[in-house]
C-alpha cells in the first residue's frame, strides 16, 4: 500500500474514535432536570424490562396476540396512571436494561433490579417496592444432597450475568464456581442438565418455576443482606430527581395498600393459564412473527448492503486518494469489530444524538455491516477478471465506463453473485444478533417462547429448524439461477 | 505513399521500478511497412509493443504517432488516439461474455458509433475475411485457439486501425494452429496493412517483413533486411540468438 494511503487511513480511523468520543462526551453532560415535564409533555410513560423473569415480567400468548405481564408491568402501569399518562413498554436484555435509560431510550427501567450501591453509581433509583429475597432452585433428585444453602459449598452455580444474584454466589458460597448467562430459561436449562448444581434466582422467580416444573425445588438462600439487596426499585437516568419523586409517591401507595400482593397473585393467574399449552404450535404466532422479521431485516439489509458495497467498492477505484483511503478505513474498521458491537453502538451510541427504533438501528447497523463485506465481494469480483481484458478492451479505445460495463462488470457478476447470494444467506442468521436490542426476531421470539413455556430445549429446535429451511430454501433459490446463468454462457 | 511516416519512436525509455527494460530506442516505422521484432525472453520486446500505444506509459522519449506525441497528450486524446492502432494479444483476450461478432461490433459501435447494422455488417466481412463466418454467433470458448486468434485479429481490424501491433501472435497456438494464423497476418501485409509483429516465426519474418529489429537487454541491438538480418547478423548477440532459433526448427 502506498504511504500516502495509509497516512489517509490513519486520518480516517482517527477521526472516528474523535467522533466517538465527543458523542459519549455530549451523553455524560448533565442537563437540568426537566424529566417529570418531559414524561407529562409526551404524555407517555417508556419503560424498559427484559420479559424473561417471571412473575415479575414474561410474556403471554393472550388470543393470539403477545403481551408483557407481571408484577412490574402492573407497577408501572399504576405508576402511569397516577402521572396520567399513557405506558409504553420495551424490551430488551437485562443486561442493556440500565444502558438504555442512560442514553435516553426510556425514561425508567423496570424489571426486578436491586438498588445496590455499585448500581446508584450511575443511575437513580425510587424507593423500593417489592422485597423478594434471595433462593436457589435445585432439582428435585437432588433435595437430599441440597439441604440447606451450606451443602452448597464447592458447587457449580448458576446465575444471570450482570445480576445481583451471580455477585452473591461468588461472595458468600465458599469454594464455589459461578457461572454466568443471559438469560434465565437457559440457567434453568442448564441446572435441568445437570450442567450447574444450583441457580441463584430471586425468590418469587424460584417459586414461579417451582410451581410449574416438578422437576424443580427451592432453598432459601439463608443470605443476610441489606435491603438494597434483596428489594426491586425503579431505575432512572441520574439527575431525574423530578420524575423519580412522582414515582415514589405511587411507591408509597402501593407499599401501603400492600399491591403487590395482589399483582403477584394475578401474575401467577397468568402463569397458569400459561402453562396449559406449552406445545410449540400453540406458539406459531410467535415464531411467524420472528420469521417476519429476520427475513425483513436480512433484505433490507442485503439490499442497503450492495448499494453501500457497490458505493465502496467504486471508490475504492477512483483516482482520489482520499476517497480510496476512506473506503479502505470503513472496510477495515467494520471488519475488524463485531457486529453485535456495532449494533449497540448504533442503537445506543449514535442513539444519543439521535433516537432511532430499535428495529430500524437494526437494520442500519446490518447494512452498515453488510456493506463492507459486499464491497470486499464486489472488489475480489472486479480485481478477478483477467488483466487481459481490459488490456484488449483499451487497446480498442473502450471507454473506462463502457469497459466497466460491458467487459468487466458481466464477467465480474459471475463471480460476485454466488459471493453475493452466501452473504445473504449469513446475514439470515448473523441478524439474530439485533435480538439484543429488543428486535422481535427469531431469536428474540424463541426465548420469549422458552421463558413462556418453561420448555428449554423444544424452541430452540424450532428455530433451528426455522433458520434452516429459510437459508436452504434460498441456497436452493440461488443455485438455481446461477445455473440459468452458467447455461446464458 | 509509401515513404509516410506512421510511427517514430524517440529515445523511449520506460523503468519498472529500478530495473531499465527499455533503453533508449529509436526507431520508424512507415506507412505499409511491416517490421519485425525479435529477441530472447526478457528482452523488452511486449513493453517495447506496449509502449506504442501507452498501454504502458514510458518513462522518458517520445512516441511520435502520425505527428502527435502520445506520451504528452491527455488521457481522452488518447483514447481516439489508441482506437487508430489494433493490438492482438499472445493469449487473444477475446470476451468471453459475448459472441464473436459482438465482439467484433462492440468497440466500433461504443466508440466510433456506427450503427447495429453498418457494424454487424463490418463485422460479418471481416469474419469472412479471416475465414470464421458460419463462427458469429458463438461464444469464444468454443472455438480452437487458432480460430480465437484469428476472431481477435478481425476485432482489431474492426476499427479499421492504420496500425496493427501483434505480441507473438501464434507462441500460444498448437504447431497445427500456427499456420492458419500467419496466413491471415500474411494476407493483411499483402492488402498493404502497417504491421509491428513481435514473433519468432523466421519464416513469416523473412517472406513478410520489411524489416527485422533485434532486441535485447532493452536495446535495439540491429536493424536489417530479413535476409541481411538473419544470413548475416553483425551483432554477436543477435549471431548468438539467431544460431539458437535455427537449431530449433
Ligand atoms: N509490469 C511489470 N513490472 C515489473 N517488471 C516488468 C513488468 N513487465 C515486464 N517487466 C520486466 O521487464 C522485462 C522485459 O519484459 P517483456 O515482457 O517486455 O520481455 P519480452 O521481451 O516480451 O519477453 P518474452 O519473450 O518472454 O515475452 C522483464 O525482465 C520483465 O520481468
Ligand atoms: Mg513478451
Amino acid at each position: 500500500m502506498k504511504k500516502s494511503v495509509k497516512t489517509i487511513i490513519q486520518i480516517g480511523l482517527l477521526l472516528l474514535a474523535l467522533v466517538t468520543f465527543t458523542a459519549w462526551q455530549t451523553s455524560n453532560a448533565s442537563e437540568a432536570d426537566n424529566a417529570l415535564q418531559r414524561v407529562k409533555q409526551r404524555g407517555e410513560l417508556i419503560m424498559v424490562t427484559s420479559p424473561d423473569y417471571p412473575p415479575y415480567e414474561f410474556q403471554v400468548n393472550k388470543n393470539g396476540k403477545s403481551r408483557i405481564v407481571g408484577m412490574d408491568i402492573d407497577v408501572a402501569k399504576k405508576v402511569a396512571k397516577d402521572l396520567h399518562v399513557k405506558l409504553v413498554i420495551k424490551s430488551m436484555n437485562f443486561d442493556s436494561l440500565l444502558v438504555a435509560i442512560q442514553t435516553g431510550k426510556a425514561d425508567m427501567a423496570i424489571g426486578g433490579i436491586n438498588p445496590t450501591a455499585a448500581r446508584r453509581q450511575s443511575v437513580d433509583f425510587s424507593k423500593i417496592y417489592y422485597s423478594g429475597g434471595q433462593s436457589f432452585l435445585i432439582n428435585s433428585s437432588d433435595v437430599n444432597k441440597y439441604k440447606s444453602v451450606k451443602n452448597l459449598k464447592g458447587a457449580t452455580i448458576g446465575a444471570q450475568t450482570g445480576t445481583l444474584q451471580y455477585g452473591l454466589a461468588k461472595k458468600k458460597i465458599p469454594n464455589s464456581t459461578v457461572k454466568g448467562m443471559d438469560k434465565s430459561t437457559d440457567l434453568v436449562l442448564a441446572l435441568k442438565t445437570h450442567k450447574i448444581d444450583a441457580l441463584g434466582i430471586e425468590k418469587p422467580s424460584a417459586e414461579a418455576y417451582v410451581k410449574n416444573d416438578p422437576s424443580l425445588k427451592m432453598i432459601s438462600s439463608g443470605y443476610h443482606l441489606d435491603k438494597n439487596e434483596v428489594g426491586a426499585a425503579i431505575a432512572f437516568k441520574k439527575g431525574s430527581g423530578s420524575l423519580v419523586n412522582a414515582v415514589n409517591k405511587s411507591i408509597d401507595q402501593i407499599q401501603k395498600q400492600h399491591l403487590t400482593d395482589q399483582y403477584l397473585a394475578s401474575a401467577g393467574k397468568y402463569m397458569k393459564v400459561n402453562t396449559v399449552n406449552t406445545s410449540m404450535w400453540h406458539y406459531w404466532t410467535y415464531f411467524a412473527k420472528g420469521v417476519e422479521y429476520t427475513i425483513l431485516i436480512s433484505v433490507v439489509a442485503t439490499f442497503f448492503g450492495v448499494l453501500i458495497g457497490v458505493v465502496l467498492a467504486l471508490m475504492r477505484f477512483s483516482k482520489q486518494k482520499w476517497l480510496r483511503g476512506l473506503a479502505i478505513s470503513y472496510t477495515e474498521f467494520i471488519r475488524g469489530t463485531p457486529l453485535m458491537v456495532q449494533v449497540m453502538f448504533v442503537y445506543f451510541g449514535i442513539g444519543v444524538v439521535i433516537n432511532i427504533p430499535a428495529l430500524i438501528s437494526g437494520m442500519i447497523a446490518v447494512s452498515l455491516n453488510s456493506g463492507a463485506y459486499v464491497a470486499e465481494i464486489i472488489r475480489g469480483g472486479i480485481n478477478s477478471v483477467a488483466k487481459g481484458q481490459t488490456e484488449a478492451a483499451e487497446s480498442l479505445g473502450l471507454s473506462k465506463g463502457d469497459m466497466m460495463r460491458f467487459v468487466v462488470l458481466p464477467q465480474a457478476f459471475k463471480n460476485i453473485w454466488p459471493a453475493l447470494g452466501n452473504e445473504f444467506i449469513s446475514l439470515i442468521k448473523e441478524s439474530s444478533i439485533v435480538s439484543i436490542i429488543g428486535v422481535t426476531d427469531l431469536i428474540y421470539q424463541l426465548n420469549i417462547v422458552r421463558a413462556d413455556t418453561y420448555r428449554g430445549v423444544i424452541p430452540i429446535f424450532v428455530a433451528m429448524v426455522l433458520y434452516f429451511i429459510m437459508t436452504f430454501a434460498l441456497t436452493r433459490l440461488l443455485n438455481h439461477y446461477e445455473g440459468k446463468m452458467k447455461h446464458a454462457g | 505513399m509509401q515513404d509516410k511516416t506512421i510511427l517514430e519512436v524517440n529515445h523511449l525509455s520506460k523503468k519498472f521500478g529500478n530495473t531499465d527494460v527499455l533503453k533508449d530506442i529509436d526507431g520508424t516505422v512507415k506507412s505499409g511497412e511491416v517490421i519485425c521484432v525479435i529477441g530472447p525472453s526478457g528482452a523488452g520486446k511486449s513493453t517495447f509493443l506496449r509502449c506504442l500505444n501507452l498501454l504502458e506509459k514510458p518513462t522518458s522519449g517520445e512516441v511520435n504517432f502520425e505527428g502527435t506525441d502520445l506520451t504528452s497528450v491527455d488521457d481522452k486524446h488518447l483514447v481516439n488516439l489508441r482506437e487508430r492502432m489494433g493490438m492482438v494479444f499472445q493469449s487473444f483476450n477475446l470476451f468471453p461474455n459475448m459472441t464473436v461478432i459482438q465482439n467484433l461490433k462492440l468497440a466500433p459501435m461504443r466508440v466510433k458509433h456506427v450503427s447495429d447494422e453498418e457494424a454487424e455488417k463490418t463485422g460479418m466481412h471481416l469474419l469472412g475475411l479471416v475465414g470464421l463466418q458460419e463462427k458469429a454467433h458463438v461464444y469464444p470458448s468454443s472455438l480452437s485457439g487458432g480460430q480465437q486468434q484469428r476472431v481477435a485479429i478481425a476485432r482489431a481490424l474492426a476499427m479499421n486501425p492504420e496500425v496493427m501491433l501483434f505480441d507473438e501472435p501464434t507462441s500460444a497456438l498448437d504447431p497445427e494452429m500456427v499456420g492458419e494464423v500467419l496466413e491471415v497476418m500474411q494476407k493483411l501485409a499483402n492488402e498493404g496493412m502497417t504491421m509491428v509483429v513481435v514473433t519468432h516465426e523466421m519464416g513469416f519474418a523473412k517472406e513478410v517483413a520489411d524489416e527485422v529489429w533485434f532486441m535485447a537487454d532493452g536495446y535495439i541491438l540491429e536493424k536489417g533486411k530479413p535476409e541481411d538480418l538473419f544470413d548475416h547478423p553483425q551483432n554477436d548477440r543477435a549471431k548468438d540468438f539467431i544460431g539458437k532459433i535455427i537449431q530449433n526448427v
